[in-house]
């Protein structure tokens, strides 16, 4: 079993306001591990007292099962919300900079310098000024610099944002190939769908506190059945109306979305729509991240 | 032809100049190909951490065009302030002489000597009479005019306080040819007439040695304006790199890699390391010129007290250099550091105004005395004092001992300060909030 990044009990104040609660959840090597939260639930807060940019007031990191260490924090890639890279310095430069303070030789650090720039695309800015270049290409520089040194836990504060559907994808697929490679990865983002199709796991905090953690599969499946039929004749599921612990969630294009209560057998439902008329379309559903999420905080 | 050493030297500076341009843009990339400096390689391996800090500020920051704009700059102001005086000693003043009527030999060697006196070369032009040689001296083709070597006529009349060339050499003609008349009337034989045209010197001597004057003042205030120009500079530096770091948030990225002491005292060695480099080319340069163009501004006590000034700017650095970082970590945007960093600058201008006075005067007080043993403005003041022969060298010890203890005490409490203040982002930090924080 690969190391395991563990926040135990973090709770940090900042005057009357409590910015993390007691904290707990872990990050397991291989897995892209998503970190969901409204605007100020302690998502960046959460991230700086990894590195040790704050002072917890409770609580510990732990990583590999032991309070973590300057030297192993060395040893983790991060990606911060507000994009930090000198503007005047060239790239090249900046990224085996960044690589030689993460403990890279220079040969090391100039060898990784160059595999990273290429395979993120930006090999042709190497001589040029970080300050010369686009957002999404700064923030492939700003990746550049979180992996130069080979991590073994990647964290990423809002990786995606203000990227087009091409630099999503880029950077999302070399967040896959590191935990693939063993790496743990924790990234926040608002933007849900993204993050349903790359993590395996996802962790959900409002207020500084734990709301919900587990597998994407696991929330996609748990809570109430939902199914999707349309019969024939029926465009507003009529039929449905007066079912007893059915609910309909919403009528599109001719189809209803139904959430079931627990007790309710989903065959009774499919033959009380075959006594409505033609059943043309019936299949359960999975919930949306964005719907475990409004749930998960309403 | 003593201007040819200095006109070879910017050349060559602009030649060096010229093919590392040409050679960095025919380098397309970086850095992963290009090897480490020497001074690189020193400080990575020496200091680690720290070490490729301070690497990565000496090499921004030479390469930087400021830095290498700033230092030409003061090359060539260094060089005018060295080479400009020279210029004006050596040029050599031509005066002539109309000559109306006849020239003894004697007249004329008087004339020559006089001329000698004042480094002036004469010129002598004969006159076809008094009215024309008159015309001359009215039109300018003529400076004076001298009739039958027994009348001198100027331009215009002279007064006591009248100093200019043409009137001392008049004066000094007139006294000689004072003499060969004395000594005609006198009807000496050859000999006494020899012993009375070559006088005994009577030597003049004081009490006390002469106040510093000249060569050695005017090096003081130029190493005073020096080290106020150098000092202010690198302590922008320091203030300006540090709120750099901060509003591009990369320090976020930094201190999650390394502590905040480590990055403020790499920082603080890389700037210095460059600020010594300029520091350095700019004395050894004034040395060599001053040397190659005959210059005497660094005869006498000056070169002791260029290496004092040199030693205080390395003091001074390492005082003001911490203030600056915190007050730079305090700063949320570019444009708030001026108003943080006036209330620093302060005691710099202070020690500086008044040591450029003292210098000028010569005259020093108690209260300057004072100035040069405190940390802040002894940067200035001391370096005058040893100008000036005032300082003995327990003293200048003692200056020094007190500047090394308070940087290391204002290294400690700045540091605090920067480690509370640089990551608090979103708007100008106050120090009492840094003051009264517990993380």
């Amino acid at each position: 079993m690969g190391a395991v990044l563990e926040l135990c009990g973090l709770t940090r104040r900042f005057g009357n306001l409590t910015a993390l609660d007691d904290l707990t959840f872990s990050v397991p090597s291989g897995q892209v591990v998503g970190f969901l939260g409204p605007n100020g639930a302690g998502k960046t807060t959460t991230m700086r007292a990894v590195f040790g940019l704050l002072d917890l007031d409770e609580g510990e990191v732990r990583w590999n099962g032991s309070t973590v260490s300057q030297r192993q924090r060395r040893r983790f890639g991060y990606m911060p919300e507000e994009r930090g890279l000198y503007p005047s310095m060239l790239v090249g430069e900046q990224v085996e900079y960044l690589g030689r303070l993460h403990g890279l030789g220079a040969s090391d650090a100039a060898a990784a310098t160059k595999y990273w720039l290429e395979r993120l695309g930006i090999a042709d800015r190497a001589a040029g000024r970080v300050d010369a270049l686009s957002h999404g290409n700064q923030q492939r520089v700003q990746l550049a610099a979180a992996l130069v040194h080979g991590p073994e836990l990647i964290i990423l504060d809002e990786p995606l944002a203000g990227l087009d559907p091409t630099g999503i994808d880029d950077i999302g697929a070399v967040l896959t190939e590191q935990a693939r490679s063993g790496c743990g990865v924790l990234f926040s983002s608002h933007q849900l769908d993204q993050v349903e199709d790359l993590c395996e796991t996802v962790t959900i905090i409002d207020h500084g506190r734990l709301v919900v953690t587990g597998s994407v599969d696991d929330l996609a499946l748990g809570g109430s059945s939902r199914l999707v039929v349309r019969v024939e004749g029926d465009r507003e599921a009529a039929w449905a109306r007066n079912l007893p612990g059915v609910t309909v969630s919403e009528i599109a294009a001719g189809a209803a979305r139904l959430v079931l209560a627990d007790s309710i057998d989903s065959q009774e439902v499919l033959r009380a729509a075959q006594r409505a008329g033609v059943v043309t379309e019936f299949r359960f559903e999975r919930r949306r991240l964005s719907e475990v999420f409004r749930e998960a905080l309403s | 032809m003593k201007i040819v050493p200095f006109v070879v030297l910017v050349v060559a500076l602009l030649l060096v100049r010229i093919l590392r341009h040409r050679r960095a843009r025919g380098a397309p990339v970086a850095t992963a190909a290009r090897g480490p400096s020497a001074a690189r390689q020193y400080f990575e391996a020496t200091f680690g951490d720290v070490g490729l800090i301070a690497a990565r500020e000496l090499r921004e920051r030479t390469r930087g065009r400021i830095y290498r704009i700033g230092t030409v700059l003061i090359l060539a102001v260094v060089a005018a302030a060295i080479v400009i005086p020279t210029l004006n000693k050596n040029a050599s003043t031509s005066h002539r002489v109309g000559v109306v009527g006849s020239l003894a030999p004697s007249v004329r060697a008087a004339v020559n000597t006089a001329g000698s006196d004042f480094h002036v070369t004469v010129r002598l032009v004969a006159e076809a009479g008094l009215a024309s040689a008159k015309e001359a001296l009215r039109t300018g083709q003529i400076d004076l005019v001298l009739v039958d070597g027994k009348q001198i006529i100027l331009k215009q009349a002279i007064t006591a306080s009248d100093t200019s060339t043409v009137t001392e050499f008049a004066r000094s003609l007139s006294a000689r040819l004072a003499t060969l008349a004395t000594i005609a009337a006198a009807r000496l034989s050859p000999a006494q007439a020899a012993t009375l045209a070559h006088p005994f010197v009577v030597p003049i001597t004081g009490l006390t040695a002469a106040t510093t004057k000249g060569a050695a003042r005017g090096t003081s205030v130029l190493g005073l304006i020096l080290l106020f120009v150098l000092l202010s500079q690198y302590s922008a530096w320091i203030l300006i790199g540090v709120a750099e770091e901060k509003s591009s948030r990369v320090v976020e990225v930094l201190l999650a890699t390394v502590r905040a002491i480590h990055l403020l005292a790499g920082k603080v060695i890389g700037i210095g390391a460059a600020a010594l480099a300029q520091a350095s080319v700019i004395v050894i340069f004034a040395l060599v010129l001053a040397k190659a163009v005959g210059s005497d501004i660094l005869q006498g006590t000056a070169p002791l007290e260029l290496a004092s000034s040199l030693l205080w700017l390395v003091l001074g650095y390492a005082f003001y250099c911490w203030v600056y970082a915190a007050a730079g970590s305090l700063a949320e945007r570019q444009d708030q550091l001026q108003s943080l960093s006036f209330p620093l600058s302060i005691p710099m201008l202070v020690g500086y105004v008044v040591s450029l006075a003292t210098a000028g005067s010569g005259n020093t007080s108690l209260f300057f005395d004072v100035l040069a043993y405190f940390p802040p403005t002894a940067p200035f003041a001391m370096p005058v004092l040893v100008g000036l022969g005032k300082a003995t060298w327990w003293e200048f010890l003692l200056a020094a001992a007190l500047s090394v203890a308070s940087t290391v005490a204002v290294a400690r409490f700045a540091a605090g300060i920067y480690r509370r203040a640089i990551l608090r982002t979103g708007r100008r930090v106050k120090l009492r909030e840094v003051l009264r924080a517990t993380s």
